[in-house]
């Protein structure tokens, strides 16, 4: 399971790219050019590409968000669990974004569960247009 | 009496305690360098990095040390062999000296003061940050992927450190021995070369092994005794240090007492 979470941080002295690379170098035991490659790829769809070898202090909190998904999405077959989105990004009126940035990388994982207070049920309730 | 007599046992089963963690935690992780599924591709990484880190950057720095403490230290032993007539031991003293002794010992001090402290308070930021946790979420082994990249590249880098700081003091020496002898540098080399002790040699690596292994592991896990609180940082931080400098101490007394029975 790939956990989105404000009690999984991103390692701080290692940057973006590294961070959401060493879930394939450690698991698929994937060479770090190939892993890095693979984040720049899914970088690319949020265009934060220019992110890559920023560290975790340095990040927007949508950035931040953004990258602790990739890298939940690194995970084989992944079952992503994000909990409490709206915690990790509090300016969000509605989860337009959050949807947005799991239908960008949607071929990455396989189910996502989000999590959430009962009271923000209705910030989930985005229409499509 | 009895309140005095309490207090110096519950210290000493407190020591102990800690000794017996230390030499437990210190079992695990070296049993782990000899599995071939510790070497992943995230782990090779992390130790290039830190021999990098460790080894590499301090290069000029400790380049300049060497050559300064070797001279210096040189300089002064020559002074003595020329003074005390013992010229004909002059390549035993060196190898035994200078190599078996000074070059580990001001290798893992340098190291020590710079790594080691680094290492204490990498891992205790990481403690109270949670990132351990995040790491332990993923399924990343913590032992496999922190702590025995810093280990084994502690052990590389006072190894390699200490060969390098042994050529440049025995360098300096070749220098002195021209100044002060008046000495060639195939009599100088051949003095070293027959001096040259397999048992020496073999002793003085196994100390630089042991130095490297224990001043990178004492402060990993000290720096894991932070709490979630940041002033707990210094405070893991000053406790593995202190550690680690009673460390040096035991092996150095231990190296000797070794060499010497």
């Amino acid at each position: 399971m790939g956990l989105v979470s404000l009690d999984a941080p991103l390692i701080s002295n290692l940057d973006v790219s590294i961070n959401i690379a060493l879930i394939k170098q450690y698991h698929d035991n994937l060479h770090k050019d190939e892993a890095e490659r693979i984040v720049i790829h899914y970088l690319r769809r949020y265009g934060m590409e220019k992110i890559a070898r920023q560290r975790n202090a340095l990040l927007t909190e949508r950035e931040r968000f953004c990258v602790m998904l990739l890298r939940a999405a690194m995970v084989a077959d992944a079952v992503i669990a994000i909990d409490r989105p709206f915690k990790m990004v509090p300016d969000l009126q509605n989860a337009r974004f959050i949807y947005d940035a799991l239908k960008n990388i949607d071929d990455s994982f396989t189910e996502c569960h989000i999590f959430d207070y009962s009271w923000d049920e209705d910030r989930y309730r985005v229409t499509d247009d | 009496m009895i309140w005095a007599v309490e207090r110096i046992g519950t210290s000493s089963l407190v020591v102990l305690k800690s000794f017996q963690d230390t030499l437990s935690f210190a079992i695990t992780t070296f049993l782990r360098m000899f599995r071939r599924e510790t070497y992943n591709s995230a782990m090779r990484m992390v130790l290039v990095h830190q021999i990098y880190f460790t080894a590499v950057q301090i290069l000029p720095l400790f380049t300049i040390i060497s050559i300064i403490f070797g001279s210096l230290f040189i300089g002064i032993v020559f002074q003595v062999i020329k003074n005390l007539g013992l010229v004909e031991y002059l390549g035993r003293i060196l190898m035994g000296f200078v190599v078996a002794e000074l070059s580990p010992f001001i290798t893992v001090l340098l190291i020590a003061l710079r790594s080691s402290s680094a290492i204490n308070a990498e891992i205790a930021v990481m403690k109270v940050n949670n990132e351990l946790r995040t790491l332990e979420v993923f399924n990343i082994d913590v032992v496999n992927y922190l702590f025995l990249p810093r280990i084994i590249n502690g052990v590389i880098s006072v190894v390699m450190l200490s060969s390098l700081f042994s050529v440049l003091a025995l360098t300096s020496g070749l220098l002195f021995s021209m100044l002060i002898f008046g000495m060639s540098l195939d009599v100088y080399t051949n003095a070293l070369l027959n001096s040259a002790n397999f048992y020496d040699i073999f002793i003085s690596i196994i100390k630089c092994c042991t130095f490297g292994f224990f001043i990178t592991l004492i402060p990993i896990r000290f720096g894991l005794h932070a709490s979630n609180e940041l002033t707990s940082i210094p405070v893991a931080v000053l406790n593995g240090m202190v550690k680690v400098f009673i460390a040096i101490i035991l092996i150095e007394v231990l190296s000797l007492i070794l060499r010497f029975i």
